[in-house]
């Protein structure tokens, strides 16, 4: 009886550990001004420290590969404009793949260097000339702000990233319990035809 | 422990699915009626216990209980796991769909083995002796399935030896725990239900029941 209320509370407290996840391998990437910011790890907060990723493009040609860092995470800077997809072994059957299409990048001038970019700039100002003093105010803003703004606001996003992740990995009690109800049914329409055939060679003469 | 899409190479993939087809016939033909709600029920365990998180040092684990559903179910662990596994695939992505066979006959097919190993002991013996028992049972089929997960790596191309190594030592905890859990769910089954243990006699006397049933029913028929 004790061994029995031991097990009990053995489970309880297994139950009660932790949340409903599992060891899933999770890999997401994101844009992050000219860059390309990922993470991989898996669901128990195990993050993939120094591995290595490589980078594919569309027609699975590899293009590159990164290092993660000592939390899983690495930085990509794409080189050409194709859609590209990141590949790491985790090893034992565990493989992180994740894709990004290259139009999520924002700031796809980056891709030619920051040159090109100041020189839309200018352009864009001279445009911006004859128009007189209304758009003045507009170039305010320095490119280094601009760039300020930009680093705060990926920072600022970022957690947001993580748990948005996080959330889509999140197995609820609904489709807990709805797996179960599968289960239950399928085993019971197995029961159905059984009995059925049962009945069937019951019945015949 | 799940093998995912795109670790293996597609001759694996298809003889893994040949295989555990081969396992889900044998395993169907064997499931007798009175069989079926307890291969629902482990099939259901199966499925949940992968979210039951148990802490060891700053990583957890999650629990399988295959060794479980080899001693109750035998060769009929084959439907009941593939079931659980094809329902995570699906709600959980654990795993996936290319790779489902051969996750069915790395699960499965251990459970089977240690299954027939200790199932006659564990029902000739008294609770206590059994939970030792049980607790083998589930400890070693984790270990088996880390062998069959580590042949798969490898027939897709990886060495065996690191393979075998990493898979195995990766899952110690996995069977520690497993090892406990199925002990005490064997003690509980001793005390409880020990006919769901029982093979010969359970299967003799299935059979003379099920005559008695078959006659009742034929009984019914004729009388409209």
């Amino acid at each position: 009886m004790a061994k029995l209320a031991t097990g009990i509370i053995i489970a309880g407290v297994m139950f009660g550990a932790h949340g409903a996840q599992a060891h899933k391998v999770i890999a997401s990437v994101f844009p992050s001004g000219s860059n390309v910011e990922g993470e991989i790890g898996f669901s128990n907060g195990d993050m993939a420290a120094d591995t290595v990723v490589e980078v594919f493009d569309n027609l699975g040609n590899k293009i590159d590969q990164v290092m993660t860092d000592g939390d899983g995470f690495f930085i990509y800077t794409p080189s050409e404009k194709v859609d590209l997809v990141f590949r790491a072994d985790l090893g034992a059957g565990h493989i992180a793949e994740a894709g990004f299409a290259i139009s999520d990048l924002s700031d796809q001038a980056g891709l030619t260097g920051e040159a090109q970019s100041r020189a839309n700039e200018k352009t864009g100002i001279k445009q911006a000339g004859p128009d007189g003093s209304s758009r003045s105010g507009n170039v305010a803003i320095s490119r280094e702000q601009e760039e300020a703004i930009a680093a705060i606001v990926r920072d600022e996003l970022r957690p947001l990233r993580r748990e948005i992740t996080a959330y889509k990995e999140k197995n609820d009690l609904q489709s807990v319990l709805g797996g179960i109800g599968y289960i239950f049914g399928f085993f019971g329409i197995a029961y159905y035809i059984a009995a059925r055939r049962l009945k069937a060679e019951a019945s015949k003469p | 422990m799940h093998i995912v899409d795109g670790a293996l190479a597609p001759e694996v993939l298809i003889g893994g699915g040949v295989l555990a087809v081969a396992g889900l016939g044998l395993g169907l033909r064997k499931l007798p009626i009175d069989k079926i709600p307890a291969t629902g029920v482990l099939s259901a365990t199966f499925f949940v216990a992968s979210l039951i998180h148990v802490p060891v040092g700053p990583s957890s684990v999650h629990l399988i209980m295959s060794g479980l559903a080899g001693l109750v179910l035998g060769w009929t662990a084959f439907p009941a796991l593939f079931v659980g596994l094809l329902l995570q695939a699906i709600f959980f992505g654990f795993g996936g769909l290319t790779v489902l066979g051969v996750n069915t006959v790395n699960i499965a097919f251990p459970a089977v083995i240690a299954g027939f190993m200790f199932r006659g002991v564990v029902a000739r013996s008294n609770p206590t002796a059994a939970a030792v028992w049980g607790g083998i049972a589930g400890a070693l089929s984790i270990s088996l399935t880390t062998l069959f997960v580590a042949i798969s790596l490898t027939l897709s191309g990886d060495a065996f030896i690191p393979a075998a190594k990493l898979v195995f030592f990766a899952h110690i905890p996995i069977m520690a725990v497993e090892g406990f859990v199925s002990a005490a769910a064997v003690y509980l089954i001793m005390k409880v239900k020990p006919a769901l243990l029982m093979t010969g006699d359970q299967a003799n006397e299935y059979a003379v029941q099920s005559s008695i049933i078959l006659a009742e029913q034929a009984n019914e028929a004729n009388n409209g």
